[in-house]
């Protein structure tokens, strides 16, 4: 359902050219849930600001749900990943105005969602966090566990078939990391298609597929799953 | 969703309480400034008459002899002769027109009530009241017999009437100007009137007169002017027979003339009657000059509106530039604070267009509040205006028109400078936001 | 000092914020500077000297409807009345009244009219021979008028005034040479010989292009209408004013005393205009610099709070807190300078419009100059107490992420 065909980003500044994507191809299917890793500095977070659309290519083709995203303007791209895209940050990025309850309705308001629907979508979505009780709190109420797990429904709750999580647990000590890492797992069972960025090996190698970025391109597959994903990559 | 940009807009602005509260005092300052001084300009130069004014000519005629000079513009009198203005009454001409001056009685009745006091009179035709739209109370103008045989009759004003008859029908009753008895032949109601249009000469915003009397009265009773009289040659005057013969000027004439053929005929027959008065002498000209002004040129011609307050607006406006720029910087301060957060938005999938909205709706509310503050301001500001200058208490008062721009004007000013901020806010790459910082 | 590469640097980065305030400066600069010249040209057009003691005269109209006296005669008991009236110096009949706004005017010639020759245009008054007295203006030569050179009538005679005493500006521009004194200046066709000289002593319209040309000519017409100038010793004068109508009622009662107002009073009521104008002018300018003050204030603050971790890092690296002060005042002064740079251009420009389209005189350069300055003090002065609170910064803000 997300394809890049050799997929090119190049940061221009005043003096040097630094090219964060080359040529970088990749497949993801319907269902998986795949880990991301790589150094610092090597391109990870610029994939997936693309595959969510926040920022343009230079060159290549990048395919979602069979849409080329390089044709869309930016209302069109806005519409897409508002409808199948769910963010998951680091720092979790919630609204520090807004409570629990608002932050989820943020991308229902955007969908243009009426009210009572929005209603029952944020009751359901912060029941499945477990935060239900506390709807009307403001995040910096919040432990950092718990926001996350906020931003987490905030990202459920456009009923998103893709999740791009960047280092969803960097800010986390290593209990709420697990927390977090669990329920990823059980969006992923019920259905939603993860990807997620992560230098944290422990929690990459819980993830059925793992991708490596180097210098801006793929480099290596470390294959701990089944033969059926190893077929799939070898395919791209 | 606008309501929701409003609820948006309403937390920003407590979230940063002492910057949002310093741009509305800054848009309610500026507001404040520019209405006050636009109020008094726009009493000024409002329409005092809007259904006719363009239909009231005054009438100009050049008297002077070649080579003599007036401080007008145009160096024409502004005001007749006598004796021309006696013979444009008298023309055998179809429209409604009027002749009048300003003077005074001391007022009085035949009895010890009330205490004799000073009224300021205008001596004029009975077309006056239909011309300049007045309505009557009680009875009506006098008619043309009357104003022929210089009757001593007077039409009064509701506030007269209240003094000296405790607003009773007082038509048919009888007062003292000086030294005789009239008979109230109608009383007016109030005639709230801010530009003393039809006669500029004692300051144009001066009080409408208490008394009406047939023009045919100055002749009558020898009144004199208590307007502007003046001459541009020497000549002696002992007599006011000679006065009225002479070439001082005096009165104010004005005509209707409903349509453009009436105005030509009208200009014709000036024309023709210019002619007609250099067989005997006048008009020592080699061009004939005639000026018809409607009411609203007329105001212009006569400066109504001061120099002092053109370059007041001018400057206020001026203010209020700064008091945008002032605007500006500060939205732009908070509007970029708030890219982390806008970053967040793009990513829940907010257009541009969106994100632009919610700002747009952002800096309106800020308008809106300022603009309301800035009416308050104004009102104090007019306040001060009216209390410096007896005759602009009137002036010194907002209308409904002015009421209704100030939030306008206000909110027009808050979105052009916040266009700028909200459209650098809502361009800005969010990816860069997203990361933890 | 060393430093205004950088901040140049810096500022060429975050440009629109210093071009709203270098807008600002600009804008703030034109008009103080133009306001600030309207402002003392009111100011000296308000407080000029008058030649009258304004504080100890009044005047109030009467208005006679009575018709069983003789007006004229009426008038002189009038007259020696209020002479007596305890706090009264002098007391006259004055055919209008100065710094009124309202009075006569014509030519006064070398020759008499119809003939052409030098003629000036000067306001009048017809008033007796205690004008000089009634108006406590200063005679510098020549001598009073005489009761006998008084015309008194409510009739026309055959009898014609023949002296006058007129203001030392009138008498110049008539004979420039300054031997004007005893000469014949025509009033029309009449002849009036100049017997006195008044040093100064305005007429009735300060705004006249010739305010100080005045004469007194010694006439007595008795009219139904008619005005009366009163002085009273310093500090009668309200005493006086209250009991003038029942005083004047008291000698014959069919008539109305009204307008009885100061002279002081009158000139208000005339100048109320640039009175108002100054005010207003007076306001504005102050916000203005508050505003813009406040703009720079906002700003500045603004700034540090975005350069927090930066000001910290050069704490923690070795700044010293004056550093950092002088950093933000020369960061401003920059600003400012361009600022007003481009605000001397935008005053002479807007001096300059002011001049075409309305009355006002050319700008003097030093308003601009006086005006920069204090911009320039004014902004720092507002820089100084953010710039204070930024070089508190705690060099530890440098090593914790915000």
């Amino acid at each position: 359902m997300l394809q890049m065909n050799n997929v090119s980003k190049v940061y221009q500044t005043e003096m040097v050219q630094t090219h964060a994507l080359r040529d970088f191809n990749l497949q993801v299917n319907e269902g998986e849930f795949i880990a991301v890793t790589g150094p610092s500095g090597s391109g990870k977070t610029t994939f997936l600001n693309i595959a969510g659309m926040l920022e343009p290519f230079n060159e290549g083709e990048y395919l979602l749900d069979g849409v080329n995203v390089g044709s869309l303007n930016d209302n069109q791209r806005a519409d897409l990943r508002n409808q199948k895209i769910g963010f998951i940050f680091q720092g979790f990025n919630l609204i520090p105005d807004l409570n629990l309850y608002e932050n989820i309705e943020v991308p229902l308001r955007y969908r243009g969602i009426k009210a009572n629907e929005r209603k029952r979508r944020i009751e359901q979505c912060l029941e499945q966090v477990g935060l239900a009780s506390r709807a009307k709190h403001l995040p910096q109420q919040l432990s950092g566990g718990q926001q996350q797990r906020v931003a987490i429904a905030r990202a459920l709750a456009g009923e998103p078939r893709f999740l791009l999580a960047d280092e969803p647990t960097g800010n986390l000590d290593s209990l709420m990391a697990r927390q977090v890492m669990e329920l990823l797992e059980q969006i992923n069972r019920d259905g939603a298609t993860i990807v997620m960025v992560t230098h944290d090996s422990e929690l990459a190698r819980r993830a059925p597929r793992n991708i490596q970025v180097v210098d801006g391109q793929l480099a290596d597959f470390t294959l701990y799953q089944g033969a059926q994903t190893i077929k799939t990559a070898s395919g791209v | 969703m606008f309501i929701h940009y409003l609820d948006l807009s309403w937390r920003s602005f407590k979230r940063t309480p002492l910057v949002s509260f310093l741009m509305v005092l800054a848009i309610a300052i500026g507001i404040g400034i520019t209405m006050t001084s636009l109020s008094v300009y726009h009493m000024m130069s409002a329409d005092p008459i809007p259904e006719k004014s363009s239909q009231l000519y005054s009438v100009q005629l050049q008297t002077m002899d070649d080579g003599s000079t007036w401080w007008t513009e145009d160096n024409m009198p502004l005001q007749l002769t006598y004796q021309d203005a006696e013979n444009l009454l008298n023309a055998p001409t179809s429209e409604k027109k009027v002749a009048m001056m300003r003077t005074g009685f001391s007022v009085y009745l035949d009895s010890d009530k009330i205490k004799p006091f000073i009224g300021s009179a205008r001596m004029t035709t009975p077309d006056f009241f239909s011309m300049f739209d007045l309505s009557f109370l009680y009875g009506g103008a006098w008619s043309k017999e009357q104003e022929n045989s210089a009757a001593p009759v007077v039409v009064i004003t509701q506030e007269i009437n209240d003094k000296l008859f405790a607003g009773k029908n007082s038509v048919g009753e009888l007062i003292y100007l000086d030294d005789a008895s009239y008979q109230v032949a109608g009383v007016i109601n109030h005639w709230p009137l801010n530009i003393k249009y039809y006669d500029l000469n004692n300051g144009a915003f001066n009080q409408v007169e208490e008394l009406f009397m047939p023009f045919s009265l100055i002749k009558a009773k020898e009144l004199v002017s208590w307007g502007n009289s003046n001459g541009w040659k020497h000549e002696n005057t002992p007599t006011f027979a000679d006065k009225l013969q002479s070439e001082q000027v005096w009165i104010q004439f004005w005509a209707e003339l409903n349509t453009l053929e009436q105005k030509q005929a009208y200009q014709n027959y000036l024309l023709a009657y210019m002619q007609e008065q250099q067989k005997r002498g006048r008009f020592n000209r080699k061009e004939l000059e005639y000026k018809l002004r409607d009411v609203n040129q007329w105001m212009q011609y006569n400066n109504v509106v001061t120099e002092d307050n053109k370059i007041l607006v001018g400057l206020s406006f001026m203010f209020l530039g700064v008091c945008l720029a002032n605007i500006l910087g500060l939205l732009l301060a908070k509007f970029l604070r708030r890219a982390p957060e806008v970053g967040v938005r793009r990513a829940l999938g907010a257009s541009k267009r969106q994100i632009f909205l919610q700002h747009l709706v952002e800096v309106a509310m800020l308008g809106f509040i300022g603009g309301m503050l800035g009416i308050v301001l104004a009102q104090l500001g007019l306040m001060g205006v009216g209390q410096s200058y007896d005759y602009y208490e009137n002036l010194a008062t907002m209308d409904l028109t002015m009421l209704l721009s100030a939030p306008l004007i206000a909110i027009t000013t808050c979105i052009l400078a916040g266009l700028y901020p909200a459209w650098l806010v809502c361009k800005t790459n969010p990816a860069i936001y997203l990361k933890s910082q | 000092m060393l430093e205004i590469k950088p901040i140049f640097n810096a500022l060429c980065r975050s440009k629109v914020g210093a071009v709203l305030l270098l807008i600002q400066i600009a804008i703030t600069t034109a008009i103080v500077s133009n306001a600030a010249f309207i402002i003392q040209d009111r100011i000296s057009y308000l407080n000029q000297e008058t030649g009258y003691p304004e504080q100890d005269i009044f005047k109030f109209n009467v208005m006679t409807f009575g018709t069983d006296i003789n007006l004229s005669q009426q008038f002189e008991l009038d007259e020696s009345m209020l002479r007596k009236m305890p706090g009264v110096v002098d007391a006259a009949l004055s055919s209008s009244i100065p710094l009124s706004g309202s009075g006569s005017a014509s030519s006064f010639n070398l020759k008499p009219a119809p003939q052409e020759g030098l003629s000036v245009r000067a306001a009048y008054i017809f008033i007796d021979d205690h004008a000089i007295n009634t108006y406590g203006v200063n005679l510098i030569a020549g001598r009073n008028f005489t009761e006998d050179e008084v015309l008194v009538t409510n009739e026309i005679t055959q009898k014609r005034t023949n002296v006058t005493i007129v203001t030392k500006a009138l008498l110049d521009e008539l004979y420039p040479d300054g031997d004007g004194l005893g000469k014949i200046v025509y009033f029309g066709d009449l002849p009036l010989k100049v017997i006195g000289v008044i040093g100064k002593m305005k007429g009735p319209w300060l705004k006249d292009s010739k305010p100080d040309n005045f004469a007194f000519i010694p006439y007595i017409k008795a009219e139904s209408y008619t005005q009366v100038a009163v002085r009273t010793e310093p500090g009668q004068r309200a005493t006086v004013m209250k009991e003038i109508e029942n005083a004047m009622l008291a000698n014959y009662s069919k008539r109305v005393i009204n307008n009885i107002k100061g002279l002081d009073e009158l000139k208000n009521e005339y100048t109320a205009q640039d009175r108002l104008m100054m005010r207003m002018l007076i306001v504005l300018i102050t916000i203005l610099v508050l505003i813009t003050a406040l703009g720079i204030f906002g700003l500045t603050l603004f700034n540090i709070s975005k350069r927090t971790k930066q000001i910290g890092t050069r704490r923690a690296l070795g700044a010293r807190k004056s550093a950092i002060v002088s950093y933000f005042l020369v960061e401003n002064a920059l600003i400012c300078s361009l600022g007003l740079a481009l605000g001397v251009v935008t005053a002479i420009l807007l001096g300059k419009m002011l001049m075409q389209y309305f009355s006002v005189a050319a700008l003097p350069p030093s308003y601009i100059a006086v005006t920069a300055i204090a911009v320039l003090l004014m902004s720092l002065l507002a820089v100084l107490a953010p710039a204070k609170r930024a070089a508190n910064i705690s060099p530890s803000i440098a090593t914790r992420t915000i």
